[in-house]
Parts: C-alpha cells; structure tokens; sequence
C-alpha cells in the first residue's frame, strides 16, 4: 500500500504543478459556468436546473481527455516504463491513477459548485446523494478515459478519440443540450451514452428527489464504469513500443462496449426512452428555508373548505396543456386541516431574496400602476382582466392553488415573450388585491417562492383570450416565481408604488 | 562464487525476426559483466528479458538464485535497472522520485544517502526539467540503487552524454565495482568496456561470439598492433609492402599517411626506418597501437571500419 499512496501523492503533486492541467481542469469547466451566469444572472433556478449537464461536462473533460491524455503522454515519455521494473503489481498502479484522476475531478466538481453558489445558485437538495452520484458519474468516465488510454498510441491520438466521444456525448447524448428538445431517434441513440445517465443522476439530485429519483442512472453509471475499469486494467500499456494494433487480449475491449449496449438495451426494454417535456427534474427549494418542507397530503381540500386549507402536495411536477380538470377531488374532504402556508411567518417572508429583474427588463416585466397597454394590445388585457375573476384554475381549489395558477397567468406570456407580457402582471396583481387579504396573500405567496415546485404548471391561457402555450412548464415556473417575490416585495411596502 | 545471473540457451522472437537465438552465459557475483555487440544484436532484448519488460520464447533465466521466468516481482525486488533513458516527469524532484520508487520496495535506502552519493544534493529539490544530462543520468543510476540491490542492470548508461558526464559515471561504475556490487552493463562505448568491466560477452546476430576478459579476448583474437606514421614525402605503395611483417596496408589519397598491421612490430619499424633513409625522405609522425577491444570486437563482428576513424566502432553516434 505504500507505494499507492506514494505514487498518489506524487501524482497528485505533479497534477497541481502543471499549469496547463489546472487551466483545462478548473478554468475550463468555470467558463460554462460563467456564460451561463451572464445568460440568466436574475434567476437562480435555471442554473440549478443544468448543474447536472455543468459537472457532466466537467468529469468527462477531466475523465476522457486529462487522464489518458497524461497516462498516453507518460508512457510515451517511458515513465510507466520505468514503473514496470518495479516489482509493484499493475492494480496498483492502476488504482492510483482512477483515484487520482478522481480527486483531481472532484476537487474540479467542488470548485464549479462553489463557484455557483457564490454567484446565488441555491443549495443543491441532496448534497450527499450528489456526491455519491458524482463518485459515480467520474467512475463511469475514468473507466472510460483508461479504455481510451489503451486504444491511443499517442497523444494526438487521444484528442482525436476523445473527441470522437466527447462531441456526441454533448450534442446528441443528453449532456449539452437537453434530451426534450432532441428527436426521438437521438433520445434513443442517447440512451447508449453514459452522459445521459450522468445528466440525470447528477441533476435528480441537484434538484429532484436524489437516489430514489435516478436508481436506473446509476446502475447504468456503475456498469459503465466497472466495465471500462476492467477493460483499461487488463489491456493496461506500460510501454510506447506495445503498440495496440499488435497487443494480444483486444477481447478485453468487449466488456466496455458490452456495457454501453446493456445499458442502451436495457433502456429501451423498460421504455426509458422518450423524454417528456415535463419529465425534468423540477427546480429545488429556495435558499432559507424558514419552514419545513410541507407534510406529505394525501387528499385535495375543496376551496369551499377553508378556512383553513390545504394544498395539494403532488408526487411530481406535471404539464396541464391544454389545461385540463385538476385531478379529482377526493370527496368527501378530509377534516380541515390547517393550510400548509398559515405557518408562514413574516420573517420568512422578510428573509426571502428580493433580487430580482427589474421590471422594465425582459424577464418578469411588470407595467407601472398607471401605464397602459399599446392599442393593439388593448383587448387581450381587458379579455384578461374581464375573465379571470371566473376563470376556473383561479377560482376552484384551494387558496394556494388557486393562487399559483393566477401567476402562471403572469407568467406564460412571460415565457414566450408576448407582446402583452408586461401587462398582464399587473392585472393578475390587482386580481389578487382584489381576492386576498394582503397578510393572507403575502403568506402564500411566500410559501410559493420557498416551494417552487410544488403544485402544476398552467402553461396554456387561451380560455382567458391570450393565444400561446409556453413550451418548458420550468420556464413558466420560473417566472412565476419570479412574480411572485416582485408581488410580495409591493404588498410589503419594498417597492412603492 | 555462486553465479548471480546464468543465461541458457535464451531465444526471442519478433513475429519474423529471432532476435536472440540460444543466447547462453554466466555473471559472478562482484564482477561488472559487459555485453557488446552492434545495433539490432539482441543485446538489449536479453537485458530485457533479464529484468521481466520481455517474455522470452525459451531459455532459462535463473537472477540472484531465482527463476526469472516464474518469479519476475521477486526477482525485481534484488535487482536495480538503468535503462539508457530513464524518463521522470518534467516536475518531478529527484527527492520525490526516490522517494516515489523507495516506496514500490520492501528493502529501500534513504533518499538522502543516494542524493548525498551520486551528487546530487544542490539539485535535490529541483524539478526533473532543469537537471543536466549527467544530473539526470546520476539520477538514474541512484534509482537503480533504492532498493539496495543484489545486482545492477546498466543498459548503455553513458550513451548520448558528453565527454564530462561520462567520466563522472566511469567514476560512479568503478565505486561500484570498488563496493562489490555485480553489474550487467552493456555499451556502444569499447573503450569504457574495455576499462571497466571484468568480463565481456560479444553479441552478434542474435548469437554470442565470444565471452571472457578484455584481456583473454584480445590475447585470443591475435589481432596484431596498428602502425601508423605520416612522412613528408609519398612513397610508393609496393615499397611500403616490402618492408617485413607490414599487412593491411592502407594509404591516404596523397600518400603521406601510411597504416598498417604487423605481427612483428620491432623489425617492421628497423625496416620502416631503413626505408625512409634510402629514399630521403623524413619520418613526420609515428603511432604504435596494440590491439583493443574495438579490434577483436571488429574481427568477431567481421564489420568493417575505416582505419581513419580508430576509436570509433558500429552504432556509435558521434562521440569520442
């Protein structure tokens, strides 16, 4: 064991010695970070949203080209050479390299989650299911980097083979761009790449329900990884001279691809295909958390019930489109039960983080009190205002509900960047003014904000006269809790009007 | 002494080409065993099978009492290697590297005494990448040393260094030899062979052509002492031939420089001299050399080698 963590040590000492390693290990993988930043700098949701496709781009950086790029560099140089006539077994040598390679990607992990949550990314849900995810994801990705190790010659050789998986890893495996907006022949051809199964273990416990969200990720991660580790110890090269094309036991090869089909196949036998617009991960609670999170109710409490009032808890988020009959009611109600937001406190309205887009920007804008529609916008507004006292998402249901779907009616065209965007806002606030009393619409506007994604998503307000149907419902939550904050910021006197 | 290599009848082949063809010798223990030969000879696939990079196709391999062949980690854990480049990462320390390869044995020497050995203690924390040719060959060497072992590998250790870093390794081989360490070393370089090993095997074609001191093999080989004088003016070339015991005869295109061979150098030189007076002409220069290493490795190898360049042999790339 001594010569595995000294080889570790030094290992690791060289990594961090290397200029060029540290600029493609950290630096790298930050400036996605920082792009994406002054793409949505307002809003903190999105950026939890694709932390999962962030530190996937990270460990495949790191696992596919940074390891065989110094293994294959290393062996050239006649280093591992120089290993081999030591009496050390290979396994060690090996295991040394996957942990290094492990710290070094982890520790890159680390800096890129610090770094989101500096510039207001909230706090991922399940920190430690993360880490075992991500332990995972590198695992994956290390086995996979070794293979590449094998197959590479050289050094150019591994830039050519790294790219030859990174770039479809990226575009058509679910890492860079989203699998719901991909056709559905590369959301099958997706379902053979492990990017796919890092995305969504990673981000299910970013910002969904952690392990028990993403089991078949992570088998499928874990089979991924043990079969290229296996691959990449038995086809180990310690010599430039072993070239591949004259090595003995290629074999080995067949486990590691045998892996990416089991996986594919197994997918596609339990119909892991297809990706929903609404099957996402919904976006997490929001920082300062004052409450607990919402007890588990297994029934639905009529609005006529309040007060008090419960709100629907649901399993997951889903997409009413067009909008249809909330699910059924369960009748007779239950006793009443105390709301789920009466336990809002002022602090935990004070405590919320009032940062907002301005209002005369292009997220989550909001007319001045006294400012009226263009003429040509004129008619949806007052179809608008005319229709929402009946509509029935707004009015059947209890408070919460009927609350969080009146600001969906602000955040839809929102969303889609209707021309009338600006507008509705202020007619959905007045409606609430109108509704509510201030001290009860202030807590459950608040207990919105702090449960973003409870509740379903209204994405579709043509029943109100405004045509148009918002194709991400997680945009639509966004901004609706967007809205929100900036209604309660004008209840509680943070902006005047 | 007990032997602490012996090499039987060892064969290794590439696809088409056989290598090694039923190599066989023995190394004493406290001897410094050269093994010559020219490029593509098979020498350093024997070495290579010596110390377990190469799998040999037959042959017994027996290293410090051990079957090389079916215990290659216990066999690595007596023997150290220099290989003719051993490559370090650029930002390694020679601290750390020691340090690094102590920790692959069970039986390991301090860096400091290695660092403090091979001179290099002002260098001891500087990284790989700013150490010299012979800094980084020393390393080498010290590398070999780690483990405290039975039995020395050197493969070509002075090839592709300059005239002052070889003699500092000279000097560091015949510490060496001077401790009692046994040492495997083969060269390009006859001369070094020829001054620091006790024995030398010669090594062509896959096959040994000779074994046994510099010496033995020189008195063996009968190759006679190489005469070479420039006069001021030409001479002809048969009267050159004439003179007692002269063969090999060799001139320039000027016919001022003259060399030869002789079996009997004293009344070859009376014939020299009496030559030069009767025709008037003067003796410019006179080099008498005996027989070396290079001669009977030349002789056994059957390479040719021009007279004008008399130190060099085959393979060598440019060095004195």
């Amino acid at each position: 064991m001594n010569a595995l963590w000294a080889h570790l040590g030094v290992s690791l000492r060289l990594h961090f010695r290397n200029k060029m390693a540290l600029l493609y290990g950290y630096l790298f993988p930050l400036i996605f970070l920082v792009a994406f930043w002054v793409l949505y700098r307002h809003e903190k949701i999105p950026l939890l949203r694709h932390m999962g496709e962030l530190l996937t781009v990270a460990v495949l950086g790191g696992a596919c080209f940074g390891l065989p790029t110094t293994l294959v560099g290393e062996r050239e140089r006649g280093v591992w050479r120089r290993y081999r006539l030591s009496p050390v077994p290979t396994w060690v040598f090996v295991t040394s390299t996957v942990l290094v390679r492990y710290l070094i990607i982890l520790s890159a992990g680390l800096v890129q989650l610090g770094a989101a949550l500096a510039i207001g990314m909230t706090v991922p849900a399940h920190p430690l299911d993360l880490w075992l995810a991500f332990t995972l994801v590198s695992l994956a990705f290390i086995g996979l980097g070794l293979v590449i190790a094998t197959l590479a010659d050289n050094v150019p050789a591994v830039q050519a083979l790294g790219q030859c998986i990174f770039l479809p890893m990226l575009i058509i495996g679910g890492v860079a761009v989203q699998l719901a907006s991909l056709p559905l022949w590369a959301q099958h051809v997706s379902a053979f790449f492990p990017g796919r199964y890092a995305v969504e273990a990673l981000q299910g416990c970013v910002s969904g329900r952690g392990f028990g969200g993403v089991r078949f990720s992570l088998l499928a991660l874990g089979l991924v990884g043990v079969a290229g580790c296996l691959a990449g110890a038995k086809l180990f090269r310690w010599d430039a001279q072993q070239r591949f094309a004259m090595r003995s036991g290629k074999l080995w090869l067949i486990p590691a691809l045998a892996a990416w089909a089991a996986v594919g196949l197994l997918a596609e036998w339990r119909g892991r295909i297809a990706i929903a617009v609404d099957a996402e991960p919904p976006p997490p609670k929001a920082p300062a958390l004052a409450v607990p999170p919402a007890p588990p109710l297994p029934l639905v409490i009529p609005r006529d019930a309040t007060p008090p009032s419960a709100s629907p808890v649901l399993p997951a988020p889903a997409v009413v489109s067009p909008l249809v009959p909330m699910p059924v009611v369960a009748k007779p109600a239950l006793l009443p039960l105390e709301p789920v937001w009466a336990k809002i406190t002022a602090k935990d309205t004070a405590e919320l983080d009032y940062n907002v887009p301005p209002d005369h920007g292009i997220v989550s804008p909001m007319s001045a009190p006294d400012e009226e529609a263009e003429d040509f916008m004129k008619d949806q507004v007052q179809s608008v205002r005319s229709k929402i006292a009946s509509w029935p998402p707004g009015t059947d249901g209890d408070d919460l509900r009927c609350i969080r779907n009146l600001l969906y009616v602000a955040a839809v065209p929102d969303a889609i960047q209707m021309p009338v965007e600006r507008y509705l806002p202020r007619v959905v606030y007045q409606h609430l003014l109108d509704t509510y009393p201030k001290d009860k619409l202030t807590k459950v506007l608040t207990y919105i904000v702090l449960h973003p994604e409870e509740g379903m998503v209204v994405d579709d307000i043509s029943d109100l006269g405004v045509e148009g149907t918002a194709g991400d419902p997680l945009v639509v939550r966004e901004r609706a809790y967007l809205y929100a904050i900036k209604f309660i910021a004008r209840l509680t006197g943070r902006v005047k009007e | 002494m007990p032997a602490k290599v012996i090499v039987q009848n060892l064969h290794k082949r590439y696809d088409d080409f056989e290598a090694v063809r039923g190599v066989s010798f023995a190394i004493e223990e406290g001897e410094i065993f050269g093994l010559l030969g020219p490029n593509g000879a098979g020498k350093t696939t024997t070495v290579e099978c010596l110390i377990g990079l190469r799998e040999p196709d037959s042959g017994e391999l027996e290293v410090c009492g051990l079957d090389a062949r079916r215990y290659p980690r216990a066999v690595k854990e007596k023997i150290g290697v220099a290989l003719q480049s051993t490559s370090l990462q650029d930002k390694i320390t020679p601290r750390e590297a020691l340090r690094l390869f102590g920790s692959f044995y069970s039986r390991r020497e301090e860096p400091a005494v290695l660092l403090e050995r091979f001179a290099l203690v002002e260098k001891a924390d500087a990284a790989l990448d700013t150490l010299s040719g012979g800094q980084r060959q020393r390393l080498a060497l010290a590398l070999a040393f780690v483990n405290r072992p039975e039995l020395v590998f050197l493969d070509e250790p002075t090839t592709g260094l300059d005239p002052q870093a070889r003699r500092e390794l000279h000097g560091a081989i015949a510490e060496m030899k001077a401790a009692g360490c046994t040492v495997l070393f083969t060269t390009h370089y006859l001369d070094e062979a020829e001054a620091l090993c006790d024995r030398v095997a010669i090594i062509d074609q896959g096959r040994m052509v000779a074994t046994g001191s510099p010496r033995e093999l020189m008195a063996r080989a009968a190759v006679w002492p190489t005469v070479t004088l420039a006069t001021s003016r030409a001479v002809a070339r048969e009267r050159w031939a004439s003179v007692v015991g002269v063969s090999d005869l060799w001139m320039d295109a000027s016919g001022l420089t003259v060399q030869f061979r002789t079996e009997q150098a004293t009344a070859t030189l009376v014939g020299v001299v009496a030559l030069l007076s009767a025709s008037g002409v003067d003796l410019v220069d006179l080099e008498v050399k005996k027989a070396s290493l290079e001669d009977v490795f030349l002789n056994l190898t059957r390479t040719r080698a021009t007279a004008a360049k008399p130190a060099r042999v085959v393979g060598e790339e440019g060095h004195a």
